[in-house]
């Protein structure tokens, strides 16, 4: 048996588990960090367009300051979220970008003087201060009232991920990549680290810690068309919901991107429809301002996402041998802006559509982006449940993004989260005493081997790939942008089926080292477990809140639904149990209206017992 | 973190001298080579101008000195460059494997360039002997040489070794030491590879004055 | 009518006893926009779950799926096959330790350079939260940010002769990490402190001007400039280093 010791076991080396690791590593501890992959490869790479922070330096973000920043986030959160974490996230963002810049990024700075932009397809001035010339700069991101997501270039993730884990490096942060977490050893109390296969050789190894952190990311892989990495399957989730004690909040917030390519789910940014892109139908159609007469393709991203799923329904999508879809079209913007302005749109479309969007449309659909849902943990990163563990960025739900986050939030809450619970982390730490029973130890890690030995030599027949084929499928078709009851249900019975055959899973192949298929059929329950999460918990959600749309329910009930899910899954349970709890308990900016969008709200003091009121 | 920290300065400019040489080295060579191809072309003008040209390098010692003196540039351009050359049998089967593997025509001519400098180290030497130890140079001589035996393949050989060896030895200098950018790659090597045919053809206009 | 194509893959497990390396032929019929992301997990599905091989942001942009496909060290997920003919033939990278069939171990291999490097900002400045950042030009910020876009992906090694003839050899990824440092002026280093990371035969100076790097480099990051640029500082600095010490004595 291979025991690795630490003081911090990071699950994840992403911006956020990385950020948590500096924060101990330099405080004298020992940490190591987990990933599937190398580091630098985590999915925080993807990320291209900004990071938000209220530096307001500018000439469009004026004025700014994280108050500002807070509203943006309680409002585009559909007062879903937690404003206490709001708060505290807006007001430290700044320092966490200054102290990025200090570290080495790259940051696009202001330049002083007269420039262009563009909005909605038409061109504006704009004249930077020359007070402010080679500051940090910004670009406008949706849902927000200024100017705020810091950039580099189109790479802001890639920049900042290497940095990172560059001073990770420096630091003396260990990575142990090609290494995945498929359980936590825990008492029922206290967590004391993971039972790890090592994805080079495919051993066992046990990771023994005084705190471990979950920073995995986000889980859209549950869903057939993601924008998320192949990588995102939401290991870190499992884990901690297999426990039984570590309940996940608010699984059923999903947020859908309107313009993922087909094939491939690559996202194609915002931007194509800021600057004056139109959505097709199969008749090369324009239809959204049939749906939404005033702002068309620029509604939010919730909107223009079901409108479109709506016109697929009544049979206008584009059938391809990858599924269906519509059209994006940004001919008519011309080569000089396409090929400059939305440069990296050219090379996705050119490199994976092996098309121009000079000349040709594009294929898009609403694909799964961005998991709001995840381990529920305190303002400090604790997580529910267990003691000496903690979760941070995608993974978690410290709810700062409630049911919609924006644009340029997820980045700056994986910095911030690593901060503020990394120094939590450290406090815990320098008081910290555990004893490791390795008798524990053991029985955890009998029990994966007994797993691994059922998988690769046991009497199941089912195939792991057909069943997260239909758990796909089942999310795609029933739990997807638009809801209701029936869809709902049917996939939650449908989701149970699958639970049943998920445990009856025979390898194909012999699964001997860095074997894929196990580890696919390792996670495939737990991932049907997840899927169920999203499908129950969205089933009893009675509201349409942010990305959650109820088609049968289209208040946003601040009487009734002003609070968060947390799903258990208990051994044995077919269904995740459901709690709820308020959704902040802290009341900074009372529910009101968003100011977009047009959802219609029941107020958190209507009379209790007086029935709804009419649509 | 700090700059400070980093350990006491404690390193060697040796390879930096040990480059900088081989390509001085090779340039001189280069400038040398493109001298001698004028010199010897002189035997167009007539056995009496060759003669002229070749007194007045005897006669001043030239000859025998620079020949000495070029020698020792030759075998230390040699030396230099044998740090680069891959003489173990894994070394070569690597090399050999990887452009097979990706065929690409900058590395194909790495491999011109090593084995024309072998060419030229054995065929060099040989050339200086005979001649060196022939002195004075006469185009008669020369002439005798040339028809005599197979004197005219390792000639024509030579020369095809020198002129491709000379082009793809500027191109390297260039490139690995910035003069030639991305911006100006083909173009300059467009331009060598028409210095390389220049010198062919001079060279090969003066082989035939002396074969018949 | 599309075609049925030829992939001819390397296959080898060292985990496996039983496992010898060999290539294996696998047909798969072609679909419209087909990639080798999309062909390479049809063909782990649908005919050989053994298949090992890594893919990642499937986007081009975290370079986890390098490969050599039909002699060239690319990324898979951007091929297209309809690019090459019906046959096409996958090797893992090679200058990486294998892991199994088209895996290897990249991720070893550029944290020991990034430790060799010390790839990161050197600085006696303490942060000061309370103070604005320091101010930057932003065509300095983009001149960095244009070389800090490699994505590590092992191309550039796989496809430099001398990286694969001398193992220590640093090669063009590390060379362009270090020119992202000397452009970035919150990086206190001295050039002479540069000098003796690169200034030796595993450096700069082993480099041969091959190019197959600028040439191969799926994100065109300007290899030969900075090789270029690195070589004549260093020189320079060499020389300057001569003059220095003759004064002195
Ligand atoms: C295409 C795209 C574009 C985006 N653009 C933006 C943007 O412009 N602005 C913005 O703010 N946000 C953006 N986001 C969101 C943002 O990038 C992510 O939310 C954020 O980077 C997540 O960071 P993280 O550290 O939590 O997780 P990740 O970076 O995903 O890291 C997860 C880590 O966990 C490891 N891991 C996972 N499972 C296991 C396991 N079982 N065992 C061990 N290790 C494991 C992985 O290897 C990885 O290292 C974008 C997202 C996508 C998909
Ligand atoms: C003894 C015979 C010779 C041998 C074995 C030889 C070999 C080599 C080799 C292997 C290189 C490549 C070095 C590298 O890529 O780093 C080289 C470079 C070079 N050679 Fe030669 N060479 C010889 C003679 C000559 C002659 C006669 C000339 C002039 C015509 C010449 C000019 C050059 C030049 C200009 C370079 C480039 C230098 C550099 O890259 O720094 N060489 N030589
Ligand atoms: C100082 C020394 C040298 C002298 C005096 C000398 C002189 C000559 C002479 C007289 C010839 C005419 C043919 C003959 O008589 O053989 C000749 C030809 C030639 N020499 Fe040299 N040489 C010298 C060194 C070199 C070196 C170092 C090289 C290259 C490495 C070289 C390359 C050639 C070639 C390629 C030819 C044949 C092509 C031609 O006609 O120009 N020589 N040399
Ligand atoms: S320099 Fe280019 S080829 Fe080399 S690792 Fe970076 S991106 Fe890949
Ligand atoms: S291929 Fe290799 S030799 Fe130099 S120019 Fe590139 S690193
Ligand atoms: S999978 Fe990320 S670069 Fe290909």
């Amino acid at each position: 048996m291979e025991i690795i010791y630490s003081d911090l076991l990071c699950i994840g080396a992403g911006l956020a588990g990385e950020r948590v690791a500096i924060e101990v590593a330099q405080n004298g501890f020992k940490v190591v960090c987990l990933s599937l992959v190398p580091a630098r490869r985590s999915h925080s790479s993807a990320a291209q367009g900004g990071m938000q922070a209220a530096l307001g330096n500018c000439i469009k973000g004026e004025g700014d300051n994280p108050d500002i920043h807070f509203e943006d986030t309680v409002k585009g959160s559909d007062w879903g979220c937690d404003q206490e974490v709001a708060k505290l996230f807006a007001h430290t963002a700044p320092i966490a970008i200054r102290q990025l810049a200090y570290w080495g990024v790259p940051w696009n700075r202001v330049v002083s003087g007269r420039s262009f932009y563009y909005k909605g397809g038409k061109r504006f001035e704009k004249i930077e201060r020359i007070e402010k010339h080679g500051l940090i700069t910004a670009r406008d991101f949706g849902g927000t009232a200024k100017w705020r997501a810091c950039y580099c270039s189109d790479g802001t993730g890639h920049s900042l991920l290497y940095t990172i884990d560059s001073v990770a490096i420096s630091k003396g942060v260990l990575v142990h990549d090609r290494s995945e977490a498929i359980s936590l050893i825990q008492d029922g109390e206290n967590c004391l680290g993971a039972v790890v296969r090592c994805l080079r050789t495919g051993k066992l190894r046990v990771y023994l810690a005084k705190a471990t952190l979950i920073a995995t990311g986000g889980f859209g892989r549950i869903y057939r068309a993601s924008t998320n990495a192949i990588i995102n399957e939401g290991g870190g989730l499992i884990i901690a919901l297999e426990t039984g004690l570590v309940p996940l909040g608010n699984m059923e917030a999903v947020q859908f991107h309107p313009t993922g390519i087909v094939p491939g789910d690559i996202l194609v940014t915002e931007g194509c429809r800021g600057d004056g892109g139109v959505l097709l139908d199969i008749n090369k159609y324009r239809f959204m301002p049939d749906y939404e007469p005033e702002k068309a393709e620029l509604a939010s991203r919730d909107v223009v996402a079901r409108r479109m799923v709506e016109h697929m329904r009544k049979g206008f999508g584009v059938k391809s041998p990858y599924g269906e879809h519509l059209w994006l079209d940004i001919r008519h913007l011309g080569k000089e802006h396409i090929t400059t302005k939305l440069r990296e749109v050219y090379d996705i479309c050119l490199n994976f559509l092996g098309i121009n969007p000079v000349e040709e449309l594009i294929p898009v659909r609403p694909t799964q982006h961005y998991s709001m849902g995840g381990i529920k943990t305190n303002v400090y990163g604790e997580a529910y449940g267990l003691k000496g563990l903690f979760a941070a960025g995608e993974a978690a739900c410290w709810d700062m993004h409630g049911f919609n986050r924006l644009g340029g939030n997820s980045l700056a809450e994986t910095i911030v989260a690593g901060m503020i619970v990394g120094k939590r982390i450290v406090e815990f730490l320098q008081e910290r005493e555990v004893n490791f029973s390795l008798k524990l130890v053991e029985l955890e890690l009998k029990k994966q081997q007994e797993k691994i030995n059922k998988l690769i030599f046991g009497k199941g027949r089912e195939n792991v790939y057909k069943v997260r084929n239909a758990m796909q499928d089942i999310l795609m078709d029933y739990v997807g942008i638009f809801r209701n009851e029936k869809d709902l249900q049917l996939a939650v019975d449908n989701l149970q089926e699958l639970l049943e055959r998920s445990k009856q899973i025979k390898l194909r192949s012999n699964g001997l080292g860095a074997n894929s298929e196990l580890s696919l059929a390792l996670k495939i329950e737990g991932m049907v477990k997840l899927a169920l999460c999203v499908a129950y918990g969205a089933l009893q959600r009675k509201e349409s809140r942010g990305a959650h749309t109820r088609e049968d329910y289209p208040y946003r009930n601040d009487r009734d639904w002003w609070v968060r899910t947390l799903a258990y899954f208990k051994e044995k349970d077919s269904l995740p149990t459901l709690e709820y709890e308020p959704a902040t308990k802290k009341i900074f900016l009372p529910p009101g209206k968003r100011g977009y969008g047009g959802t219609k709200i029941v107020p958190y003091d209507y009379p209790k017992d007086a029935p709804l009121p009419e649509l | 973190m700090r700059a400070t920290n980093v350990r006491k300065i404690n390193f060697s400019n040796t390879v930096a001298y040990l480059d900088l040489s081989q390509a001085i080295t090779g340039i001189f060579l280069c400038l040398f080579m493109l001298t001698h191809t004028l010199l010897v072309f002189s035997i167009i003008f007539g056995e009496k101008c060759f003669n002229k040209v070749a007194l007045f390098f005897e006669s001043t010692g030239l000859a025998w000195s620079s020949g000495i003196f070029l020698t020792i540039i030759f075998l230390f351009h040699f030396l230099l460059t044998a740090r680069k050359i891959p003489f173990s049998f894994t070394e070569q089967a690597k090399f050999w494997s990887q452009a097979k593997m990706i065929n690409h025509q900058d590395t194909w001519l790495w491999l011109v360039q090593v084995l024309t400098g072998i060419v030229i180290l054995l065929f060099g030497s040989i050339h200086i002997w005979v001649i060196l130890n022939d002195l004075p140079i006469t185009a008669l001589k020369s002439k005798h040489l040339m028809q005599k035996g197979g004197w005219v393949y390792f000639y024509v050989l030579f020369l095809f070794s020198v002129a491709f060896h000379l082009g793809l030895g500027l191109y390297r200098i260039g490139v690995k030491w910035g003069f030639i950018t991305s911006q100006n790659r083909l173009k300059s090597k467009k331009y060598l590879f028409i210095l390389v045919g220049t010198l062919i053809m001079i060279d090969s206009i003066s082989l035939l004055f002396f074969y018949f | 009518m599309s075609r049925i194509l030829e992939i001819n893959i390397f296959r080898y497990n060292p985990e496996d006893p039983a496992s010898v390396p060999r290539m294996q032929t696998y047909y798969l019929e072609e679909t419209p926009n087909l990639n080798l992301f999309i062909a390479l997990n049809r063909l782990k599905e649908e005919q050989d779950p053994s298949l090992m091989f890594d893919f990642c942001c499937r986007a081009a942009i975290c370079g986890a799926c390098a490969m050599v496909i039909n002699g060239k060290p690319q990324l898979a997920c951007k091929t297209k096959t309809k690019d090459f003919p019906n046959q096409i033939n996958l090797m893992p990278l090679p200058g990486f330790k294998l892991i199994g069939d088209l895996c290897v171990d990249t991720g070893s291999w550029f944290r020991i350079m990034n430790e060799k490097l010390e790839a990161w900002v050197h600085t006696n400045k303490e942060f000061d939260p309370e103070a604005e950042e320091e101010r930057m030009e932003n065509s300095l910020a983009e001149q960095i940010y244009e070389l800090d876009r490699c994505i590590e992906c092992g191309c550039c090694i796989a496809a430099c002769a001398t990286a694969q003839m001398r193992s220590g050899f640093l090669g063009a990824v590390a060379l362009n990490r270090i020119a992202r440092f000397i452009l970035d002026p919150r990086d206190k280093r001295s050039e002479q402190q540069y000098f003796e990371i690169i200034g030796t035969d595993q450096g700069i100076f082993g480099c041969m001007g091959l190019l197959a790097c600028e040439d191969i480099c799926p994100k065109n990051i300007p290899l030969q400039d900075q090789l270029g640029y690195l070589r004549k500082k260093m020189g320079v600095l060499a020389v300057k280093n001569y003059l220095f010490w003759k004064k002195r004595s």
